[in-house]
């Protein structure tokens, strides 16, 4: 890794992540939402904006199983997918 | 090396005049001559070579004060210089370390630039005595600054008994991995899987827009993140980088 002891070039410092490490799914909750995604990518010649969605479905299961911390979504970028009122809710769990 | 010197000066100057008395008191015996003009230069010099010692000791003592105020400051310095050269290498984002202004809140406020396509590649590495099988399960994604994007991993323990990973990563180009943002991951925190398990290991993660306007970037079109898996004693730790520069 970067055991360089010349200061001058360039290295890389790995930085902690912002909200630290994903629970492990053990129990595969979330393993349906996981395989929509990747299905969503492989259709589309693994082009993340077109798949926003499915991660959107997926991190939202995480958070209803107590695998991840609930954020509202704006604080995950997912501003611009935000959903107004659960009459529109039916819409999402199209593949 | 001056200060000796100065004291073999000063203790030259003591004895000097004692020995000029000497010398004036036997001429005045041999020469039967006491003119009042001899004692009172010889007064005058007793009291200039005074005056001279006093100005000496004056320097003597002025000097020895700057050199004591020289060493206090420079080891004052010398422990101001840690967080100093910490905020330097922050403000300047020199040899690589995270550049200051990295929040939480910019992942809310963020457009992406959606002009400026990046492929990222995935690999997965395991150390060798690691025996869980490791690997992404995409093996590249396109992705545009300022959009937060999801991947994953895939581990499974083969073994018969339960192993515990910890696994750290890394960014190349080295430059483009202080734009790279993760927002939550797998990585740092050890992940316990039970003999023949199997599971999904998200990476949660966006490139900063700023990336678009680095120049140093404009040609870079392919990041590459590589994932290594190290087997953890119980208990152990591994340090979190969080202070580490260099």
């Amino acid at each position: 890794m970067s055991t360089a002891m010349n200061f001058g070039s360039k290295t890389f410092t790995p930085r902690p992540p912002e909200k630290g490490a994903f629970p492990l799914d053990h129990f595969g909750e979330c393993k349906a939402f996981k395989e929509k995604f990747m299905k969503c990518l492989r259709d589309n010649s693994f082009d993340n904006s077109m798949c926003r969605l499915q991660s959107k479905d997926y991190l939202e299961c995480r958070m209803d199983h107590q695998l991840m911390t609930k954020e509202p979504l704006a604080k995950l970028g997912f501003r611009d997918l935000m959903d107004p009122p659960p009459n529109q809710s039916d819409r999402d769990s199209k593949p | 090396m001056l200060l000796p010197l100065l004291l073999r000066q000063a203790a030259a100057c003591r004895a000097a005049p004692m020995r000029l008395l000497h010398r004036q008191a036997e001429h005045d015996l041999l020469r039967r001559r006491l003119p009042p003009r001899l004692h009172a230069q010889s007064r005058n010099r007793k009291s200039k070579s005074e005056q001279q010692q006093d100005e000496w000791s004056t320097r003597n003592k002025t000097v020895l004060t700057y050199i004591a105020a020289a060493g206090v400051g420079m080891i004052g310095l010398s422990y101001a210089a840690v967080p100093l050269y910490r905020l330097y290498c922050q403000a300047s984002g020199l040899g690589g370390t995270a550049v200051a202004g990295h929040d939480v809140d910019q992942v809310e406020t963020m457009t992406p630039v959606k002009e400026r396509i990046i492929k990222i590649t995935f690999n997965a590495d395991r150390h060798a005595s690691m025996q869980w099988n490791f690997k992404p399960q995409q093996t590249e994604i396109f992705v545009v600054p300022g959009e937060t994007a999801l991947a994953f991993y895939r581990a499974k323990n083969p073994t018969d008994k339960p192993i515990v990973g910890i696994s750290t990563y890394n960014v190349v180009p080295f430059e483009a991995g202080q734009y790279f943002n993760k927002i939550q991951c797998f990585c740092f925190e050890e992940q316990r899987l039970n003999p023949h398990e199997e599971v999904d290991m998200p990476v949660f993660f966006y490139i900063d827009p700023e990336f678009d306007e680095d120049p140093r970037m404009a040609r870079v079109d392919t990041i590459t993140l590589s994932y290594t898996f190290f087997e953890a004693k119980e208990g152990q730790n591994l340090p979190l980088p969080g202070y580490s520069y260099n």
